[in-house]
Order: structure tokens, then sequence, then C-alpha cells
């Protein structure tokens, strides 16, 4: 086992999956959270995961983060098994999330928190000063891009809770990961604010990056994602093009509760 | 034998003030890091009226000072400086560390007084108030203190325990510490329970100090804190808001150290406690009886 | 000056040594590591030092008896955070007040090696006030380095929300660890540098008295930077001083002290000076806010003074 958590070499993975999740299951002493869940999360594309409120979803991304171990299953990152890895170093390899909950720090401000996320130590091989430029330059493009640049001096408390959410993703973008995962990123936003957020993430996709995105919002999924999973009780009960998952019975039942149309 | 009876009573008192200390903290999720001053300033407060009556008290008004003081210090280090800390603290760990900097203050102060009464010389209840009669019990020796000390004990640790768990009272303040929010939407009154609660913690740590300064002769200013810190290996040792656990806990560390009095020169007694607290957080952090959180995201 | 110096020696030797006991529990804090284990270092450092001193024949440098010192409560340090890893909070307070404790009664049994409840006398040394400053003035130039930029952000991080941290791809673990080992050095150093100064140490000094002392210039002067460990030395020290009435009361106090602080400032002077700080930018952006807007709405209002002059001109 430990000699796959060497740190990146050369050698391109045979696949083109990022993130390779195989029958993954999370007890939590004797409930089964998750309970053999695969998801194969190829290269440049939004992924998406639905599900109702405990059906695991959370879960599994503390799993894949290594917030929490697994039962059984194994878990690779671009062709590397990474079951005996610790969180912080997954960070430095390339994987970034952001959390159901807002959680920026409240005695920074908003330029600091996003600071935060462009501080991860991603060797490059490029030296000290070159890297501290570009550093500068990435975090200037994503504030930006999010639409922060009003807010930069601000502390969190002062924002909406929208901006705020904003930040989190901010902070989540300027590790320049190869796989985000978003943690419900629009929950109790406004319509609008869910249509910025969509956009910003189709023009990270149209950018390469390959996102996970777990969310409740359906339409968001419908529109937002290439590859749709959807979860009840710890286990997959659909996979497939969004537009189809969401119509499937099983999702409709467990998801929306019984008599709900897709195409109503 | 004679181990036995005084482990026995040491175990009764031990129980007294941990039970009392577990109480508060697995229900109001508060660790009165000043319940240990509490008990010396009790104890204190009737060597103090003693000294002011000219040796008078009986025996059993000496315990009622102790009661009383110690319910009423209680009470008021809940509503003057624990209950504001837990209202204005941000989050639960923000609070959890508030809460134990505000008691070690707090705690500081009684301490302080005593030190500056007693020029930090130890204090006792001076004889003749009471007398001490011994009897042969088995072929040891018993004193009506210790008598006393076990009557009370027993009495008071059923009446903890079957308040817990078959009054009214009892369980909404276990639900309180089970989860306060839905206790709170199901119409506990938080306020007047958790003061219920200190009270009877505050009492309970009182009577404690005044018989452990009966039995023992004499206590110092500092007596409180190192009970405090034995108190917290006790209720770890038991697992925190197991009440049956804390009374195990009171009794095995009372008999260890006990038996340790018996065979050494009694100098390393309270490296027993802590040595044994840290043991218990490092093998079974729950404790014996203790459950394992359940986490959830 | 000479002669206010003199007189006041013994003072300025106690601010310097209790700034540096303070942060033997601030800098752990700082990183989310509730230990009072400074104290226990504090004695560590202090009674070896002693130990080195008096049992040699020749005179010892201070650089080798508290350099014995620091050495010794590293180890020590670093042996506990490997025990005491899986705690947190309270916990963990509990048990490393607990480990202070059992320093404590160490001491009380060590016999003829540590003096037993007597203590250690005629700890002699050359060690001057100027080199306790010079420690004190490099410790503050070290702690300064910690609290800005990446690394301050990232201890910001560890402290507040470990598991964000973790996802930032910060070593949390590591940062624990050097949080003990700092305490380590801290304590050591306050220890060994008071009891040559001194030149006595007793069990009595190395007491939870010490804790309260501790915490009560962190909580006063403010957790988050060692500008708070100083301003909170400076006034634990000098007021007593100036107050002569609360000499005898210095301890009911401090006490008194810590309450008021945990209840209502639990940012210390620090704290509110921050905040202070925070409400001023606050007003300033709020200022360029409206500015701004005011500057838009005039823009907007020019847009529809234009539409207005050109409708003018099409109805003439």
């Amino acid at each position: 086992m430990t000699q796959h958590t060497v740190p990146p070499t050369v050698a391109e993975p045979a696949s083109a999956l990022v993130l390779d999740a195989r029958d993954v299951a999370i007890h939590f002493g004797g409930v089964k959270a998750v309970d053999g869940v695969t998801m194969e999360i190829a290269e440049g594309k939004i992924f998406g995961l639905l599900g109702p409120n405990g059906s695991g979803k959370s879960t599994i991304l503390a799993g894949i983060t290594r917030l929490v171990p697994l039962k059984s299953g194994s878990l690779t990152f671009d062709g590397r098994p990474y079951d005996d890895v610790p969180t912080f170093k997954l960070a430095r390899w390339g994987m970034a999330r952001t959390f159901q909950t807002v959680r920026l720090l409240g005695d920074l401000t908003v330029e600091q928190n996003i600071l935060l996320g462009a501080d991860v130590g991603r060797s490059s091989g490029v030296s000290r000063r070159a890297a501290a430029t570009e550093r500068k330059e990435c975090v200037a493009d994503v504030i930006d891009r999010t639409g922060l640049a009003k807010f930069v001096k601000w502390t969190p408390s002062e924002l909406s809770y929208g901006v705020q959410r904003r930040v989190e993703i901010a902070r989540a973008i300027v590790m320049q990961p190869r796989l985000l995962l978003l943690d419900e990123p629009v929950a109790g936003m406004t319509k609008s604010e869910k249509l910025e957020i969509a956009a910003l993430l189709s023009d990270l996709r149209a950018q390469g990056l390959t996102q996970l995105l777990v969310e409740h919002d359906v339409q968001m999924m419908v529109d937002t994602c290439d590859h749709l999973y959807a979860m009840n009780f710890g286990k997959l009960i659909g996979e497939g093009v969004p537009a189809d998952v969401v119509k499937t019975p099983a999702v409709q039942e467990a998801y929306m509760g019984k008599g709900w149309r897709a195409d109503a | 034998m004679q181990e036995l009876i005084n482990a026995v009573s040491l175990g009764c008192i031990y129980m007294l003030f941990a039970m009392g200390m577990s109480l508060v903290w697995g229900t109001l999720d508060v660790l009165n890091f000043a319940h240990g001053s509490i008990f010396m300033f009790s104890a204190f407060s009737g060597f103090y009226l003693m000294q002011e009556t000219g040796n008078s008290l009986p025996l059993a008004a000496l315990l009622l000072v102790g009661v009383v003081v110690g319910a009423l210090m209680s009470v008021l280090a809940y509503q003057l400086v624990l209950r504001p800390i837990l209202r204005r603290a941000k989050d639960k760990d923000s609070a959890e560390r508030q809460i134990l900097i505000g008691g070690i203050g707090l705690a500081g102060i009684p301490v302080a007084i005593v030190q500056i009464q007693t020029l930090s010389n130890p204090f006792s209840f001076r004889a003749g108030s009471f007398e001490v009669a011994s009897y042969d019990f088995l072929g040891a020796r018993i004193s009506n203190i210790q008598i006393v000390i076990w009557v009370v004990g027993v009495l008071l640790g059923t009446a903890v325990v079957l308040w817990l768990r078959r009054s009214r009272s009892g369980l909404a303040l276990r639900s309180i510490g089970v989860d306060s929010e839905v206790a709170s939407l199901m119409g506990i009154d938080q306020g007047r329970l958790g003061v219920a609660a200190m009270a009877v913690a505050g009492g309970m740590a009182g009577l404690s100090g005044a018989l452990l300064c009966v039995s023992f002769g004499a206590l110092t200013a500092e007596s409180g804190d190192v009970l405090l810190l034995k108190a917290f290996a006790i209720i770890i040792l038991g697992g925190v808001g197991s009440m049956l656990g804390t009374i195990i806990g009171a009794f095995f560390l009372a008999g260890a150290e006990t038996l340790l009095i018996a065979n050494t020169s009694g100098t390393w007694v309270d490296a027993v406690s802590f040595g044994l607290l840290f043991l218990v957080l490092l093998v079974r952090p729950q404790g014996i009886l203790g459950r394992q959180e359940v986490r959830r995201t | 000056m000479s002669a206010w110096y003199d007189a006041h020696l013994i003072l300025v030797q106690a601010t310097f040594i209790s700034f540096l006991v303070a942060l033997s529990i601030q800098f752990p804090m700082r990183m989310g590591v509730f230990s009072f284990a400074g104290v226990a270092n504090y004695a560590l450092g202090a009674y070896t030092a002693a130990i080195v001193v008096v049992r040699s024949d020749e005179i010892v440098s201070p650089v080798v008896s508290v350099g014995a010192g620091v050495l010794v409560a590293v180890v020590v340090s670093l042996i506990l955070a490997l025990i005491v890893r899986r705690l947190r909070g309270l916990y963990l307070a509990m048990a490393t007040i607990s480990v202070s404790l059992i320093v404590q009664v160490i001491a009380f049994n060590g016999g003829e090696l540590t003096g037993g409840a007597s203590g250690m006398f005629g700890v002699i040394s050359d060690l001057t006030i100027g080199s306790v400053i010079v420690v004190c003035v490099v410790a503050a130039g070290i702690l300064t380095w910690t609290e800005r930029g990446t690394l301050g952000r990232r201890i910001d991080a560890v402290r507040d929300d470990p598991e964000l941290a973790v996802s930032m791809g910060i070593n949390v673990n590591r940062y624990r660890l050097v949080a003990f080992v700092g305490s380590g050095v801290f304590g050591s150093l306050a220890g060994g540098l008071e009891v040559l100064l001194r030149s006595t140490i007793s069990p009595v000094n190395v007491g939870f008295s010490l804790v309260v002392t501790a915490l009560t210039i962190i909580i006063v002067g403010g957790y988050r930077s060692w500008v708070g460990a100083a301003i909170g030395a400076v006034i634990v020290t000098w007021l007593p001083f100036y107050l002569q009435a609360m000499e005898r009361y210095q301890q009911v106090i401090y006490g008194l002290f810590v309450v008021v602080a945990a209840i209502f400032v639990p940012g210390g002077l620090l704290g509110i000076a921050d905040q202070a700080r925070r409400r001023l930018v606050r007003r300033q952006l709020e200022h360029e806010d409206q500015e701004a807007a005011a500057e838009q709405d005039a823009g907007g209002a020019a847009v529809v003074d234009a539409v207005g002059a050109s409708r003018k001109e099409e109805a003439r």
C-alpha cells in the first residue's frame, strides 16, 4: 500500500479518471451512512451528486477527503491510491473543497481568507519569487471572476450570506485544484445568485476544472452537470445523464416524494 | 479492615463532591472549575463561624453551614458568571474555553481570601464542640464521624440517582444534557432547572468540605484545587454523565489512595489521581461506563 | 533614571519573566492547543537550571544551566505531545493541569535533588537583566514572524477551524507539535532565568497560582498576539505596585479580572483595540461605498438630464 503514496510522478494515469471511488462504505457505529458507493469522476466534467437530507452525500465527501475513515472500499486520485494519505496532503495534490456551512475565518478579511487557499504549497518547480507573483495574479484573477473585488477589505460577518458563499468558492478555486468538491454551494441563495454560481462553475469547466457538485436544487443539477449520481439511504439509486436520472421512478420517489413528475 | 473503613469514608466524600460536579457537567455542559473552592470555602465558613461564636457549634450546624454556603456560592457562580458566558459565547468550543477560564478566575477568589485570612496555614474545626468517639467494628476502629459520613453518603448518593432517574425534574434535567434545544422546545425551563442543579451540586460540595474537614482534622486554602482535579479524574474514569460511573470512580480512587497511604509515607498520594486521570484519558477517553459520541454530518 | 531603576529592579525583572511565562501558555493557545503544560515547563526549566548550578563545582554559564532546562523541557514536551495527541479542548486542558501538578508533587518528593518542600537555595550566577531582555526581544521577534503573512493565516486556521485547515493543505498535527515544543521553550526559559535571578526555587512557586497568574496576563492583554501578553505582563506586574491597597488582595483582584474578561471581553485589551480598528475600517468602507453609489446616482441623473434635453430638442 505505502509505496503508492509517493508524491506525483510523471507517469500519466492509464484512465482519464481524476477520482475513482470504488465500493466505498462508511459506518458510524452501527449506522451505515454510506454503503458500497462507486463513483468515477472523469476529467474536465461537472459531476453531480443528488440526494435527500441524510442520504449520505456529505458523508461520502468526508470520506473522499479522508476526514472520516472508510469501512471498506478504495480511493484513487489521478491514478494514485490514497487510502492512507492524510487530508492535508490531498489538498496539496490538488483536491479542493467547500463545506456545507460557511467556514470562513471570522477574524480575517475576505482577501486574507482567499489567500489562505493560495498558500497551499503545490510544488511546481518554479522559483519562490515566480511562484509568489503567479499566486498574486491568480488571486487577483479569482477575486475578479467571483465579483468580490468590492469586498476584499471586509470581514465575513459584514457580508451577506450569498457573498460569504462566493468567498468560500473563491478560496477553493485559488488552490488551483485538479478536482473541486462543492458541498451544497447554492443552498439558501436567491435565484439570480444561483445562476451566477452556475455560470461560474460552467466557466471553470471550460477551463478544464473537474468538479463534483453536491446539491439539492434539481433544476440546477440538470442544467449544470454532465453526469449525475443519485443517492438514498447510503446507496446509489441512479446514475447517468442528469435529465434522464431525475426522471427515473426510484429517484423521483426517493428525492421528490411520490407524486412528483419531472416532466410536469 | 481498617483500610477498608477509611477507604469507604474517603470514597463517600469523593463521591459527594464528584457527583455534584458530574451533575452540572453532564446536564448543563458546565465544567465548574470553582467547584473545588466552593468546597473549601464552605468548610472555611464553618470554621469562621465557629471562631466567632466561641466554639459552640454542634456538628449538625457545621454541616448545615457547609450545605447552605456551598449551594449559595454555586448558584451565584452560575447566575453571575457561567450563565452569562454561555449566553454570550459565539460557539461551543469558545464557550467551553471561556467557561474554564472564567471558572479558574472564579476559583482563585475564595482561595485568595482564605489564604489572607489564615495566612496560608491549615484551618480546622477545633475539638470540643462535638465529640469523636470510636467503636470496635469487626476488629477495626470506626469513629462516629465516619458513621455520619457513611450514612450521609449512602442517603445522598441514592437520593441523587433516584432524583435523576425517577422524578420529573430529574428527567427534564437529563434531557437538557442530551439535547438542550429539543428540551427547551418541549417547554423545559432550563434557567430554573440549572439553578436547581447548581444548588444541589454546591450543597453537596459544601457538605463534603465540612465532612472532610471534620474527619481529616484540617484543610488548607488549596485543598479544593487538588480535589477538583481528583474529581475530574473520577468523572473521566466513570464516564461523563454517568452517575454510576462517578460513584465507582470515587470509591476506586479512594481505595487506591488509601492503599498507597497505608504502604508508603503518603507524600505521593496526589500523584495517584493525576496519573490515573492521564491513563484513562489515553486508554479509554469515554470512561468505563461512558458512551462513544456518535458523529453526524 | 538609574535610581529609579535600582528601586524597581525586581519589578522590571518580574515583568519580563511574567511575559515569558504567559507566552508558554499563549503560544499553544494561538494554535488551538489549550494546554497548561507551560507551568510544568517552567518548573522543569527552573529546577534543572538550579540543579546544574548547585551541583557543579565550577561556575556555570547561564547559557549552559538555562540551556539544560530548555532541553529537558523540550524533550518532555515532545513526549507529552505524543501521549496527549488525541485529546482536545477541555480534556487537554485538564490533563495538562494535572501534568503541572504532578511535576509539583515530584518537586516535593525529590528529596536531596530538589530540596523537598523547602526547595533550593543559593543558585548563584552572573545572569543580568540585560540578557533576559535580549531573550524576550528575540522571542517577540520570532513571534511577530509567526503572526504575519502566510504563517499567521495558517495558524489562525489551525486554531479556529482545524478541519478547514487540513482541507487547505495544512499539516495541523505538525502545528500542534510545534505548539507543545514552543510552550516547552518559553516556559523553561522563564523558569531557568527566574531561578538564576532570584537564586531560589520551591514547590510553592510552581503550583496552581502560577497557572492563574499566567492566565490573567493572557486574558487581560489578549490571546491572539504576543503584544497582548506584553500588555498583560506590564499590567499584572505593575498595577499592584501602584495600588498599594491591592497588594494584599492581589490574587483576589486577578481572579476578578479573569472573570470579568471571560464574560465581557474574551479578546482582552488587544481584542478591544482590534475591534475599534475594525469599526473604523468598516466606517471608511461604508463611506466609500456610499460615495460610489452617489457617483452612480449622479451619473444616472446626468443621463436622465441628457435624455430630457434631447426630448426637449425633439419637441422643438
